[in-house]
């Protein structure tokens, strides 16, 4: 019987729950980590690239540009950036509108749109996939980084119900629980960008964004080998697989 | 046959517009305020076609106002400016255009700063120092461009402004008697009786 | 009255050795009346490409802003900065897009055009109100001075000119075809772009 109420995003079940959503929310906390933390002077990403075959190609991922986006995490305009938990295809999907609601908002106010007001616009579009008949909803989790003049540096997290919620450290995706206990023991009230290196594994991804000398906001998606060199620094890399890694 | 004016000092922008309602070489009415109080820290002078003016100040004002409603936070001055110019210029090529002319004067109170802005009905913007629109501009320019001054004080910045309408009164055939003037800083938006 | 010489402006951009030179005046009028001296009209497109405007300001704005649009598009999904050929196209059609109700604006691009070799050559080009390109290899001039414009860097110009005489050349080129223009001048800005840096000089001029 309760498959009956499984096949629609759109109807409640006799509970009150709308099961597709949930299930979404399940599909992401099988995904790979993406966590955030928020510093005095910055906010800083990191994500856990899921295990890929040695056979994929990786040689398109390209040096230097605007930084590189990576595969989970993203450049959604010059003062955000944001880290992403799920299905990568529409998370790519939602990447792009995100890009062009900030272009729009750029275009008609003349300023970098305000981190909460893309929150905002992202999750327009994702509620409406828990309302509107028969499509399924958008299997993304997203973390934004981001400054604007009226509350400078910001954390946001969205899910695919549409909810959206302002934080000073968290995590999505897989064992998001452990990394958010971890996190509320060691997170501090104003420490800076520099204490908020995570430690994680050698398949990372890593992005800051901070305020460049000209007091713009600069954000800055790390290279593979920028990765290694952090995590030399922070004493977490460990030696033989890096030399794997840059043989890879 | 509006007339309008506004200046920049420490830390605010005074914008001034006569009072007059004309209609032909008639004055239907001497107490017509021409500025309106967009948000807390945003004025703007209008002038132009009657009726184009009332109705494009007040589809401004709506629209700045369900922005400061759904986001908690009004615009800056500068993102207004760029909103109402956007508004000029595509109504610029649409069948019927607006012809207002605008001077936009804000306190953005995230980086303490006054701004002013010139636009104009073919939604031309700049960001100046000292600005007017109408007749009063080719007699305030000259004496702006000599007495202004951006540091001053809200006192000299009055009697400055004193200067460019007493200019107005003394060549201009058609001057108005009485004028508006209003002064925007950090605490906000008030008139100045002069 | 035509409608290109309302507001006023005009623009130069130069072709050296190894870089380029793009300038233009700070005047914003209405008619004779001066309003600003402070009025922009050149604008990076990206690390090493300076577009200018000269024509209509309201239309200087609204093209400036759908470039920056266009553009920040085209760099966050290609991953890389627009070469300035393809972006002198992108200039064309958008002008284009409107041929039966123009933007009233004349722009003038200067680059620096990544060679196979990765080596930079020098790139300048115009067009017209609605998009017909001017590849040129010397200089392109545009707005209320630009007869006079022509003559001046005609006289001034000569090939292969370092970054420094670049700059004296197209500078003095502007600051003296606007003096005998009433509609540009109150100031000038150039810009010289060679492989490693871009060099921005704001200049003084006669406030007549």
């Amino acid at each position: 019987m309760a498959r009956r109420y499984d096949s629609r995003t759109t109807i409640f079940s006799p509970e009150g729950r709308l099961y597709q959503i949930e299930y979404a929310m399940e599909a992401i906390s099988h995904a790979g980590t993406v966590l955030g933390v928020l510093a005095k002077d910055g906010v800083v990403i990191a994500a856990e690239k899921k295990v890929t075959g040695k056979l994929l190609d990786m040689s398109g991922a390209r040096e230097g540009g605007y930084g590189g986006s990576g595969e989970k995490i993203f450049l959604l305009n010059s003062n955000v950036v944001a880290g992403v938990a799920g299905i990568t295809a529409d998370a790519n999907s939602l990447i792009n509108f995100a890009r062009q609601a900030a272009q729009r908002h750029l275009l008609t106010y003349d300023e970098d749109i305000p981190v909460e007001l893309l929150a905002q616009r992202l999750c327009d579009l994702k509620q409406g996939y828990t309302q509107y008949g028969g499509l399924r909803p958008f299997g993304v989790s997203l973390l934004y980084a981001g400054y604007d003049p009226h509350y400078h540096f910001q954390l946001y997290h969205s899910d695919p119900s549409g909810n959206y919620s302002g934080w000073k450290a968290t995590c999505i995706g897989a064992n998001n629980g452990t990394a958010q206990s971890l996190l509320k023991q060691e997170y501090k009230e104003d420490m800076s960008v520099e204490d908020a290196y995570n430690s994680g594994d050698e398949k990372l991804e890593f992005s800051t964004l901070t305020l460049g000398p000209n007091k713009q906001p600069k954000a800055k998606i790390y290279k593979p080998a920028e990765i290694d060199a952090l995590l030399q620094k922070h004493g977490l890399g460990k030696k033989d697989e890096d030399a794997e890694m840059a043989s890879a | 046959m509006d007339i309008s004016f506004a200046l920049t000092g420490k830390g605010y922008v005074i914008v001034a517009a006569d009072t007059t309602a004309a209609r032909s070489i008639i004055k239907m009415k001497v107490d017509e305020d021409k500025i309106k109080v967009i948000s807390p820290h945003l004025l703007m002078a209008y002038s132009g076609e009657p009726g184009d003016t009332v109705q494009f100040a007040e589809y401004v004002e709506r629209n700045l106002r369900l922005y400061q409603i759904r986001n908690t936070h009004p615009l800056r001055p500068s993102s207004a400016a760029s909103w109402i110019r956007g508004a000029l210029a595509s109504s610029l090529r649409s069948r019927k255009p607006y012809s207002v002319n605008l001077l936009v004067g804000g306190y953005d109170t995230s980086t303490y700063t006054p701004h002013l802005y010139w636009i104009d009905y073919l939604g031309t913007m700049t960001s100046v120092p000292f600005a007017a629109h109408g007749y009063g501009s080719y007699f305030a320019l000259s004496l702006l461009d000599r007495y202004h001054d951006p540091e001053a004080s809200l006192e000299e910045g009055l009697a400055t402004l004193r200067r460019c309408l007493d200019e107005v009164a003394k060549r201009l055939v058609v001057s108005p008697e009485k004028y508006k003037v209003r002064v925007v800083d950090k605490d906000g938006v008030r008139e100045i009786e002069l | 009255m035509s409608i290109m010489e309302y507001n006023g402006g005009s623009v130069i951009a130069m072709v050296g050795k190894e870089c380029v030179a793009i300038a233009s005046d700070l005047r914003l009028g209405n008619q004779s009346l001066g309003i600003s001296s402070h009025f922009q009209k050149i604008f990076p497109m990206s690390d090493r490409i300076y577009l200018g405007l000269p024509g209509l300001a309201t239309d200087v704005t609204t093209l400036k802003e759908q470039f920056r649009l266009r553009l920040n598009m085209y760099t966050i999904k290609e991953e890389r900065e627009i070469e300035p050929e393809t972006f002198a196209h992108l200039v064309s059609s958008t002008l284009y897009e409107r041929r039966f109700g123009p933007y009233f604006i004349e722009p003038v691009m200067a680059g620096l055009q990544k060679t196979p070799s990765g080596a930079y050559k020098p790139f300048i080009a115009a067009t017209d109100l609605i998009g017909c390109l001017n590849f040129a290899k010397d200089f392109v001039v545009a707005g209320t001075a630009s007869t006079k414009l022509f003559g001046v860097a005609e006289g001034l110009w000569e090939p292969d000119l370092e970054p420094e005489d670049l700059f004296e050349t197209c500078a003095q080129t502007l600051l003296n075809a606007v003096d005998r223009d009433a509609y540009s001048g109150w100031g000038a800005e150039v810009y010289v772009v060679t492989k490693d840096k871009v060099i921005k000089r704001t200049l003084k001029g006669r406030m007549d």
